[in-house]
């Protein structure tokens, strides 16, 4: 997802309200447990995985074991015949000519048919079937039959532009023209360095693979249908799915009340969830599509891998002159954003840049927005190339960053209503014992080599309209929020309940959050581009406001005084001369008669001229055995500045899981194509396809937070969270094994397995 | 792919070698090398050889459930599918992630890798047998203050993992801890916040012990 | 989704083995290796023979001769908590608490983790590979990163067991119970190598249930280590590993077993360590001269040379934990 520059479009919202950020907030900022916890600990709480409709079928999906392929003929007889199969779906029935539209921050690209007998991934899907049973639909799909013709198919970025290569899409293999930007003068920058460095990083594709996988729940009523599905997404899901049906906007429902982990995967429609439309108005049952884990691993998103070839050239001072950041990335065999470069060019203040991103198009499963895109992997790069610089004139590597901080965003000179990045550096560094632990090494005889490393993250967020939430009061002092945004465990319900309870002075147990199903809520903005709080506090705090104000009016009419002369504190209208005497809320008899006071609240525009960024630096120290390759994180300290803190717990919890996640991209995770054989995917299950567990965790986490007290952003004064965290984690790991071992693995993950390869390779050198 | 390459093939040389033959050319001097007893027909109980569904009893949570289900049925299936006891989840129904995590016999064990049949005449406690009425267990309670949680998802199998672990070892080490909780995958990373949620309820347990 | 097939639970071991007589059956120990290949298609069932339901088949216990019996039941928590095993046989604790994951090892059982069929990916996967009756071993010119580096020959898979390693350098027996009746092996003579067979990992044959496992008394004063490395914190298999078994007077080797995992396709018995060990002080060089000798002949496929390296670091680590805590030979003066 490209969200470096993008702009959307700002409506204007007549009814925002300047709201200025709490000063002395009594309930934001507290660390308290979600609302919506008890159900997610009692296991009470109903995934779209859980839900059990009356008389509901199960689908299963036939998907092509080729990575380039055509179908050649489909028999479905036998798997028609089968017990308890009620329908098929495939290429032979109109519908399978469907076209999914793409999501709207992917612009263009080639039609993605629902069944393309041209198969061009892995896993692309060929048919459907709904049973009584899950094993009904399984045993059904193991009989159906299909011929293949195999195409030679392209399995990496390096070839797809080369000639003779298998070509994916009648366009060519070039997702879009390269993206290219330049500030400055490039040979001008080098000339001025008196230290030049030239390297070439590798990322590798990454699987979101959320412990949910993708599902889908389908059933019509009529022409009305309704899907419960884990999205991020509902109004682009809604949308999409009406868009493809045919179908008028208002007549399809999604739910999202629980998400099991999307961190980018679930914002889209997803053919499954077509699928499962298709089946149940096929059958007018109601139908459930879970994917399997292999499914998932297969055709459900990932972070695409990425080449980048970088050249920095820096002063002895310390001030970066030049760079040239070249990035290849592919997307899978369907459009989607595999850029890394452009990122690179906002993050230091550096006169002379180059960036180019090309994106091309291989035969693998589509890449999706994945936590912090293209911001990872660029950091990958970079921030092992600050490194790079920094050792070569002899710098300290924090020392370095802290001479490069931009005053302003370096490649549209708009300033940030905030920007701490120089106060995270220099106090995680305090807290981390930097300096110290960067001159204590162990002893050249141990084989296990200790050292730190760190690595600095930004990323911009956008809020602002179009939102609209609506706050409901009742008399008896308790209140609903209604609003769009889901929540995928980032705590945005949680936040926004709290939000409420702050302005309307109401215990955060009086209040019921009602959201996510386009049904009963609002337009809102998806969650995505860690913005939810952004977006979505401002809103809530205008509709709480809202209904402030008229309850103020309403009491002021009652208690014959002007409203500016009452407050609302504890739930009770608290005349400002006599606080001895507060009114309950049941007591007005107006409020009583009305039964209820609806708030409505949008959030205000972005503050014009100014960019919204949150910062951070993240420090880590490794421990690598140099017999075994084994490498072990031991501590990690992160240094955010998100703006306010509006949860310190759910907070920490979104650094942590960030960081985790950079642990896996850092050492172990890494999608393997059989390459020079069959093409397809060898580790397409949890056991191969490793991500961290318990044991590779450090016990030593830590979080720290510089709130900027940002008046600009909004009204809230809060910037976004969810995806900065991952950024920096692993650079800072990589840059703390170069310390422990001199070794600068440029390639992620850095395996045991590479890391001895390494060690072995410079062994063989001396 | 679904060929049968297992060694249960009728011309095996080795079935047809006589028992005292085989006995000599394999065996390895070791004493007490128990005698074979003659098999026959009417020695064995008989036992219903179908895949078609049976009936199964299972205790969960103490409460019998009388059910039937095809012998290929995975535990997971009948809590969920049989029993709409949806708490314990589904990740990969192939051992790799824990989510479906319940206690067999106070053990934590992946229901997805357990057959229903498996289960029968043991004692099964889900997510839903730790809540008691309203109240959570102190498990769940620990969970929830921590927020050791971010979906949710993976959570009733962690729960089940630290409440098997604290079953077993009442003051587990952070080492312990660590080692316990290392069968479930959160891809929010919340382990941190685990690790912190798992000692607050080994605290809670001894209060409870205590009170 | 499993595949249908039936499922009987036999009380006695008898008729378990009667059951096992028709062909397509399979015998469900913890089930844990069992539901995933039928899971993944590497091989059907038409019936599960559960063994479950045997009780002699459960337990840990001492005989009199010295020797300890494990039946093939025990758990490899069991085998991993047993104070019994703890103090005779670290190295089995270890390795067995080195193995999967806690849920795994409270189901898997020590006889099923003998048996347990390769991790290959190929094997595991969609591919009609050697194995499973294909006409190529996809990982010759294939993802071979976790791959064997000794004893393949045409199919290159690594024994995924960390407990059998230790088994073996134990001198453990496996007692054996079939149609044709009882049998014992070595389980250093347990395992075959794919030039041997393609088809199995083992020795059992048609019908035949591993029923316990005898380890006879280790010398006292013996010392036994296993060392893992894995890629992955837990839940994972050996990339290498290391089960050590030695008895020392002062730092000078007497007798020792050296099986490394992860690197063959069935626990490594690296008899040149153990010879370059035998009567030597255990001291820089010797440590140097046993790596060598450990890795001497591995002839590692296009990814997996790495696997050389790390058998020689972890060869040279776990006897340097062991000279280093224990005191030099008197004679080493003179």
């Amino acid at each position: 997802m490209k969200q470096t520059e993008i702009s959307s479009e700002r409506n204007s919202s007549t009814d925002a309200q300047n709201l200025e950020p709490w000063t002395n907030p009594t309930v934001v900022g507290k660390p308290l447990p979600r609302v919506d916890g008890y159900e997610r600990v009692s296991g009470s709480a109903i995934y779209p995985a859980d839900l059990i409709l009356p008389d509901m079928l199960h689908a299963a999906i036939l998907r092509c074991p080729h990575p380039h392929a055509i179908v050649k003929n489909l028999n479905t007889e036998a798997a028609r015949k089968s017990p308890g199969v009620r329908a098929i779906v495939s290429s032979a029935d109109p519908e399978g000519k469907l076209v999914i539209p793409y999501p709207w921050w992917v612009p263009e690209g080639p039609p993605v048919l629902l069944f393309d007998q041209h198969c061009r991934y892995q896993g692309e899907e060929v048919a459907a079937l709904a049973a009584d049973t899950p094993y009904q639909a399984y045993d059904a799909l193991r009989l159906m039959k299909v011929e293949y013709e195999e195409l030679s198919h392209l399995l990496h970025a390096q070839d797809a532009l080369k000639p003779g290569q298998p070509l994916l899409h009648n366009t060519g293999n070039l997702v879009r023209r390269p993206d290219t930007y330049q500030r400055g003068d490039l040979a001008k920058g080098f000339g001025e360095a008196d230290v030049l460095v030239e390297e070439t990083y590798e990322t590798s594709c990454e699987i979101h693979a959320t412990v949910e996988t993708h599902v889908a729940v389908a059933r019509w009523e009529g022409e009305q249908l309704t899907v419960w599905v884990p999205t991020q997404a509902i109004y682009e899901e809604q949308k999409s799915l009406a868009a493809t049906l045919r179908l008028p906007v208002s007549s399809v429902r999604v739910i999202s009340q629980y998400v099991g982990g999307s961190f980018g995967c679930k914002a889209e429609l997803s053919k499954h969830t077509l699928i499962a439309a298709l089946l149940a108005r096929k059958t007018r049952r109601p139908v459930k599509l879970a994917l399997s884990r292999e499914e998932s691993f297969l055709c459900a998103g990932n972070r695409p891998p990425n080449v980048m070839c970088l050249k920095a050239g820096a002063k002895k001072d310390g001030s970066l002159t030049a760079l040239e950041f070249t990035n290849l990335g592919a997307v899978g065999a369907y459009a989607d954003w595999a850029d890394a470069a452009g990122w690179a060019a906002g993050s230091y203040a550096c006169p002379n840049i180059r960036t180019q991103d090309t994106e091309v198009y291989i035969n693998a499963g589509k890449a999706r927005a994945f936590r912090g895109p293209g911001a990872a992997q660029s950091a990958w790069a970079l921030e092992q190339m600050i490194d790079m610089l920094a050792d070569k004139i002899g710098m300290d590597p924090v020392e370095f960053r802290l001479k490069n901080v931009p005053a302003t965003h370096p490649r549209t000179g708009e300033p940030y209503t905030s920007i701490e990045l120089r106060e995270c550096l220099l106090k995680g560094a305090e807290a981390f014992g930097w300096t110290k632990a960067r001159v204590a090494r162990a002893s050249s005889s141990d084989p296990v080599k200790r050292g730190v490393g760190v690595a600095s993250c930004r990323w911009i967020t956008e809020g602002g309209p179009p939102t609209t939430v609506i706050v409901t009061l009742f008399p008896d002092g308790s209140a609903t929020l209604n609003m769009a945004a889901a929540d995928q465990g980032t705590g945005t319900k949680t936040i926004m309940a709290m939000v409420v309870a702050e302005e309307l002075g109401i215990p955060l147990q009086k209040i019921h959050v009602e959201h996510a199903d386009t049904g009963t809520t609002q337009y809102g903005k998806s969650g995505g581009g860690s913005h939810s709080v952004m977006v979505y506090a401002p809103a809530v705090r205008a509709a709480a406001a809202d209904v402030k104000r008229q309850l103020l009016e309403i009491a002021a009419g009652e208690l014959k005084r002007p409203a500016i002369e009452l407050s609302l504190k504890d739930g009770k209208i608290v005349p400002v001369r006599e606080p001895g005497q507060p009114k309950n809320l049941s007591e007005l008899k107006d409020l009583t008669r009305r039964e209820q006071i609806a708030g409505i609240g949008h959030p205000p525009p972005e503050p014009k001229g100014r960019l919204i960024a949150s910062f951070g630096a993240q420090f880590a120290e490794v421990e690598v055995n140099v017999h075994t390759g084994e490498i072990r994180v031991i501590r990690l300290l992160a240094c955010h500045d998100s703006g306010r803190v509006m949860n310190p717990l759910t907070h920490e919890s979104q650094i942590f899981g960030g960081m985790v996640m950079g642990i896996g991209f850092a050492l172990t995770e890494q999608r393997v194509l059989d390459d020079h054989q069959t093409g397809r995917m060898v580790n397409a299950n949890w056991h191969d396809y490793k991500i961290p567990t318990a044991k590779d965790v450090p016990f030593d986490q830590l979080c720290l937070t510089i709130d900027p007290k940002d008046a600009e952003c909004n009204s809230a004064g809060a910037k976004g969270v969810g995806e900065i965290g991952t950024v920096p984690t692993a650079p800072a790991i990589a840059n703390a094994v170069y310390h422990a071992t001199g070794i600068r693995v440029t390639q992620a993950p850095i395996s045991p397995m590479q890391m001895l390869a390494l060690l072995a390779a410079r062994r063989e050198a001396r | 792919m679904n060929e049968d390459h297992d060694l249960k093939r009728t011309d095996d040389p080795c079935s047809r070698v006589s028992r005292r033959g085989f006995l000599e050319s394999v065996g390895v001097g070791m004493t007490g090398i128990a005698v074979a007893s003659n098999l026959s027909a009417q020695d064995a109980e008989e036992l219903t050889e179908d895949a078609e569904p049976k009936k199964l009893s299972l205790v969960i949570n103490g409460r019998k459930h009388m059910l039937i289900v095809e012998p290929r049925t995975n535990l997971l299936y009948v809590l969920r599918e049989k029993l709409g006891m949806t708490g314990t989840k589904p990740g990969c129904e192939r051992g790799e992630c824990g989510a479906c995590t319940v206690l067999i016999d106070d053990k934590s064990r992946y229901s997805c890798l357990t057959l229903a049949f498996e289960a029968d005449g043991h004692d099964v406690t889900t997510i839903e047998g730790l809540v008691h009425g309203e109240k959570l267990g102190v498990v769940q309670q620990a969970f929830l203050e921590k927020d050791a949680f971010q979906c949710g998802y993976c959570t009733p199998g962690q729960i089940m993992a630290a409440e098997g672990l604290l079953r077993s070892n009442h003051d587990p080490s952070d080492e312990e801890i660590r080692e316990g909780m290392s069968g479930n995958l959160c891809r929010c990373g919340a382990y941190q916040h685990i690790f912190k949620a798992v000692r607050r309820a080994a605290e809670l347990k001894k209060e409870e012990g205590s009170a | 989704m499993l595949p249908k097939f039936s499922h009987v639970r036999p009380s006695s071991l008898r008729q378990a083995v009667q059951q096992l007589a028709s062909s397509g059956s399979h015998v469900h120990a913890g089930g844990t290796d069992l539901l995933g290949c039928l899971r993944d298609g590497v091989f059907g069932a038409e019936k599960i023979v559960s063994i479950t339901g045997i009780g002699e088949l459960r337990g840990i216990n001492s005989r009199e001769d010295g020797a300890v019996r494990i039946g093939a039941l025990t758990t490899l928590s069991e085998v991993a908590t047993s104070p019994l095993i703890a103090q005779n046989y670290a190295l089995l604790a270890q390795a067995a608490a080195a193995a999967a994951s806690p849920q795994l090892r409270n189901q898997g059982t020590i006889g099923g983790n003998l048996c347990q069929r390769p991790r290959c990916w190929y094997f595991r996967g969609d591919f009609q590979c050697l194995r499973k009756g294909g006409d190529t071993c996809f990982a010759i010119n294939g993802e071979n990163e976790f791959h064997c580096v000794f004893g393949g020959s045409r199919c290159y898979i690594v024994h995924p067991s960390d407990t059998a390693p230790a088994l073996v350098a134990l001198d453990a027996r496996a007692h054996i119970r079939g149609p044709l009746g009882m049998r014992v092996v070595p389980l250093g003579s347990f395992f075959v190598l794919p030039a041997l067979d393609l088809a199995r990992e083992n020795v059992l044959r048609s019908g035949e249930i591993i029923t316990h496992i005898s380890l006879p008394p280790l010398a006292p004063g013996s010392i036994s280590s296993y060392r893992k490395v894995r890629a992955r914190g837990s839940w994972d298999f050996a990339l290498a590993g290391l089960a050590l078994a030695l008895k020392l007077t002062g730092r000078r080797v007497d007798w020792s077993r050296v099986v490394l995992s992860g690197v063959a396709p069935i626990p490594w018995r690296s008899s040149e360590t153990e010879k370059v060990l035998l009567g030597r002080d255990l001291n820089p060089r010797t440590l140097r001269e046993a790596a060598d000798a450990a890795t001497r002949g591995a002839e590692p496929l296009s990814q997996n040379g790495y696997k050389v390296e790390l058998v020689r670091g972890i060869v040279e680590e776990s006897l340097r934990a062991i000279m280093e805590s224990h005191p030099e030979t008197p004679s080493e003066r003179t």
